[in-house]
């Protein structure tokens, strides 16, 4: 009776215990836009999510989430801290008042972006006056380097793209930026829109060579992808997080799932860098000349 | 102090300070590297490049003023009847610990005639070094006070003292007639260089005044500490340094601040234990890179392993890349930094005189 | 010196040891060779270096025509072509920081240059057929009092590094000993 006795204070302490280990640390969640599908944003961010949460002692909490519906579930008070492209982040920025936090550095142009019009090499186009009444292939609409800088692009050379090519395109599914690019490689679309990074990328993979394409016209650089917060989340806590992004090295560590894995490495991201929200206007104003949102007018 | 001042030989002292603040900027302005119009530890790299001792391509160079110091002091100690062969005490510590010297230099950029000249030019960043020389003459005084001592050199009845100076005739005539096999760098930091008649004048003039003055850098420190300012060397130790800064402000050479300077790194803590290194085994061994090259000049045998212990190092803190750059001291040179204190220390333990109660 | 006649043939022994030396050095079989020692060694080394800077003026010759040709993007797509081959290579550095300063990404642009120097002094070097220190110090000249600037405003890492890289590239234009 004493032993049974012994063991059910023993067993009570201990769960409460637990339960007081497990309601230390608060949860908060943090939306990632899907890039190419949730299997691969779990996996890339994952470690990292992982690192922010054993720094800042919070439990965080990753979840996937596609392009389109990322304003909305945002506003729906699905998580507190957002990854997404520069555009969704101006988009929120404007309807929510999003807390800028870091821009994600990655390729040539590090902490920016650009996107670029490309024809296939001997395709006889090599201007951009020579893309009218051509195939075009974009990007999905809500990326900044995939469609928004291309679309403007063509509107500040004089092309309306509604009206001066023969029609264009969107991809559908995974992978959309390498399927625009071998579009036109394999000469599905004459033209494609296609982000700077992922021409960059495509090349250092060996997929394709410098000489596959003209890159007919390349817009001015912006700000990359971005870590932004609800505007009511603790300033303390997000001028860590910040800290934290931008402190980050190459050799930083976390251990996840039994492994100690490289955390920048594993996100394919090169650091952070501490932008301010003006350096978003050059998009801001791409926006509006494409009526695009959250500047879109009907 | 006025009782230093009367002496006549204070203000030989004082000339020979003088002497080497003016040339250490005039060279400079003359077209050796940038702060570095004296650098023993710079030259020793140099010319250990142009024998063939390292690879650098950029540090190839017969230093005119280095033959210069060690025949200079030669023809003053014949002249003077001072040339005497001496030697014989701790052979193989002092080949090491002119190995050491040249790590410590190479770490913190330059030997402590070059540290001051970096001062006096306004570079901040050689701040932790003129500290850490401080502390590193203190710690060697330390070491001598508590009875460390490699034992005393003794008179030579064979030439052993000549062959330091023949060595460097020998190097004279390599750089009077550039044989095939020493390289002579086309860029780079020793392509950088002052005209060879007046680096090698120079270089003979300071030699034989140092021979004469017994000036050393650490020495002036060394001295300051046991004897106040009624040390001579101290004395032109300081006229060294006020004619530097005024030759430097002269030249426009002079550009306050902690970046952007020539030859300088900003990793403190190593600038501060290269010169640590430097200082100490400086009062362990009797005197500054200078001052060995002097005393080798003038038959010290001992003297003369120590300056080959330094052209060894310096080739090999080139070859080994342990040698600190504007980016900063590379890992191996942080090492090498640590195994010299390490060998300093292990030299106090060994050569420490123990009185039994 | 002299005192006895062991004395006397040591030094007989001398000056026939110094005497044949000087034939040796001063004969003309000897100029020949010795000067086709000096010859090879000095020869060998222009060769190898004269080899390496045409070497690379070719290698990277598709990025350079691209970059007069102002097709900047492109110039860059071969530069990362290239670096399938020759990773973190100096002269691809040094291209890719002129590129992208360019473009007017001034902070990478900063980044890659000060690499390049790192790994060759020959890019700040006068003498070099590689310099290219007249660009890199206009660049410190303009960039550093803008970045100074800057950072009285913020401080954040980044910002902190590219100031870390100008005043390594403004003390390597300097010169010092190194």
């Amino acid at each position: 009776m004493q032993f049974l006795r012994i063991l059910l204070v023993g067993t009570l302490l201990l769960s409460l215990l637990a339960c007081q280990q497990t309601g230390e640390r608060p949860v908060m969640k943090i939306g990632y836009m899907n890039c190419n599908s949730e299997e691969e944003t779990m996996k890339r961010f994952q470690p990292l999510t992982k690192y922010l949460s054993d720094q800042l002692n919070v439990d965080f909490q990753a979840i996937p989430v596609d392009t389109q519906d990322f304003p909305e579930r945002f506003a729906a008070g699905e998580f507190e801290f957002t990854h997404t492209n520069s555009l969704v982040y101006v988009i929120m920025r404007e309807e929510q008042q999003i807390e800028l936090l870091a821009t994600e550095m990655r390729g040539n142009y590090g902490s920016h972006t650009a996107g670029t019009i490309v024809s296939k090499k001997g395709s006889g186009i090599k201007t951009l006056e020579d893309i009218k009444g051509k195939r075009m292939i974009f990007g999905p609409q809500l990326a900044p380097s995939g469609y928004l800088a291309q679309y403007d692009l063509m509107l500040r050379s004089g092309i309306d793209p509604e009206l001066d090519i023969a029609y264009y395109a969107i991809p559908t599914g995974s992978f959309k930026h390498e399927k625009v690019a071998y579009a036109v490689y394999f000469d599905q679309f004459d033209v494609a829109a296609l982000p700077a990074l992922d021409l960059e990328l495509m090349t250092r993979d060996g997929k394709i060579t410098a000489e596959d394409f003209n890159i007919l016209g390349q817009s001015p650089i912006f700000p990359y992808c971005t870590f932004g917060a609800r505007k009511d989340v603790d300033p303390e806590l997000l001028k860590k997080f910040r800290q934290v992004l931008v402190d980050l090295s190459e050799a930083e560590t976390v251990d996840y799932q039994g492994e100690s894995l490289k955390v920048l490495a594993s996100a394919w991201i090169d650091g952070f860098e501490a932008l301010s929200d003006s350096d978003y206007d050059l998009l801001r104003e791409m926006a509006k000349r494409a009526n695009m949102p959250p500047y879109q007018e009907f | 102090m006025r009782q230093a001042l009367r002496d006549p030989h204070t203000w030989l002292v004082m000339l020979a300070g003088g002497l080497l603040g003016v040339c250490g900027v005039w060279l400079a302005v003359l077209g050796n590297p940038q702060n570095s119009g004296i650098c023993v530890s710079c030259f020793l790299e140099n010319s250990a490049g142009a024998l063939g001792l390292h690879d650098n391509p950029r540090m190839q160079y017969l230093r005119p003023e280095l033959i210069g110091f060690v025949l200079g002091s030669s023809l003053a100690a014949l002249g003077f009847r001072e040339f005497s062969s001496k030697g014989g005490s701790a052979p193989l510590p002092r080949l090491l610990s002119g190995v050491f010297l040249i790590v410590g230099c190479s770490v913190f950029i330059g030997c402590p005639i070059k540290l001051f000249l970096r001062l006096a030019a306004g570079d901040w960043t050689a701040l932790p070094g003129l500290f850490g020389l401080v502390v590193g003459v203190w710690l060697g005084l330390k070491g001598l006070a508590v009875g460390v001592h490699l034992g005393n050199a003794k008179k030579e009845p064979g030439g052993s003292g000549y062959w330091t100076p023949l060595l460097f005739v020998l190097l004279l005539g390599f750089l009077l007639l550039r044989p095939g096999f020493v390289l002579f760098s086309e860029r780079g930091s020793a392509a950088e260089a002052a005209p060879v008649m007046i680096a090698l004048g120079i270089g003979l003039l300071l030699g034989a005044l140092a021979q004469r003055t017994r000036f050393c850098i650490t020495g002036g420190l060394r001295d300051l500490f046991v004897m106040g300012l009624r040390a001579q060397l101290f004395w032109g130790f300081l006229i060294f340094i006020v004619i530097a800064l005024a030759g430097s402000l002269l030249s426009g050479s002079f550009t306050p601040g902690f970046y952007g300077q020539p030859g300088a790194h900003l990793d403190m803590l190593w600038s501060f234990l290269g010169m640590l290194l430097v200082g100490s085994i400086s009062v362990l061994i009797g005197g500054c890179p200078f001052r060995q090259l002097v005393k080798a000049g003038e038959g010290d045998a001992d003297a003369g392993l120590v300056v080959i212990g330094m052209l060894l190092g310096a080739g090999l803190v080139q070859s080994w890349q342990l040698a600190g750059t504007a980016a900063g001291v590379p890992l191996y040179g942080k090492v090498a930094v640590l195994a010299g204190l390490a060998f300093f220390l292990l030299n106090l333990l060994l050569f420490r005189e123990r009185t039994v109660a | 010196m002299l005192k006895d006649r062991i004395d006397i043939l040591l030094g007989v022994l001398l000056l026939i040891c110094a005497a044949a030396a000087v034939a040796l050095l001063t004969g003309q079989g000897s100029q020949a060779s010795q000067s086709n020692m000096a010859v090879d060694k000095a020869l060998e080394r222009d060769i190898a270096y004269q080899a390496k800077v045409s070497f690379l003026e070719r290698l990277y010759a598709p990025v350079s025509e691209l970059q007069q040709a102002e097709k900047l993007e492109t110039a860059l797509l071969k530069l990362d072509e290239l670096s399938r081959h020759y990773p973190d290579e100096a002269h691809g550095e040094l291209l890719r920081g002129e590129i992208l300063l360019q473009m007017q990404a001034v902070p990478k642009a900063i980044e890659h240059l000060a690499r390049a120097v790192r790994m060759s002094g020959d890019y700040v070097d006068q003498n070099s057929p590689l310099s290219r220190r007249s660009m890199i110090n206009q660049l410190v000249d303009v960039q550093l009092p803008k970045l100074k600037a800057a950072a009285t405003q913020q401080t954040t890492g980044r910002l902190q590094a590219t100031l870390k890289d100008l005043y390594y590239l403004q003390g390597r234009l300097a010169g010092g000993c190194e």
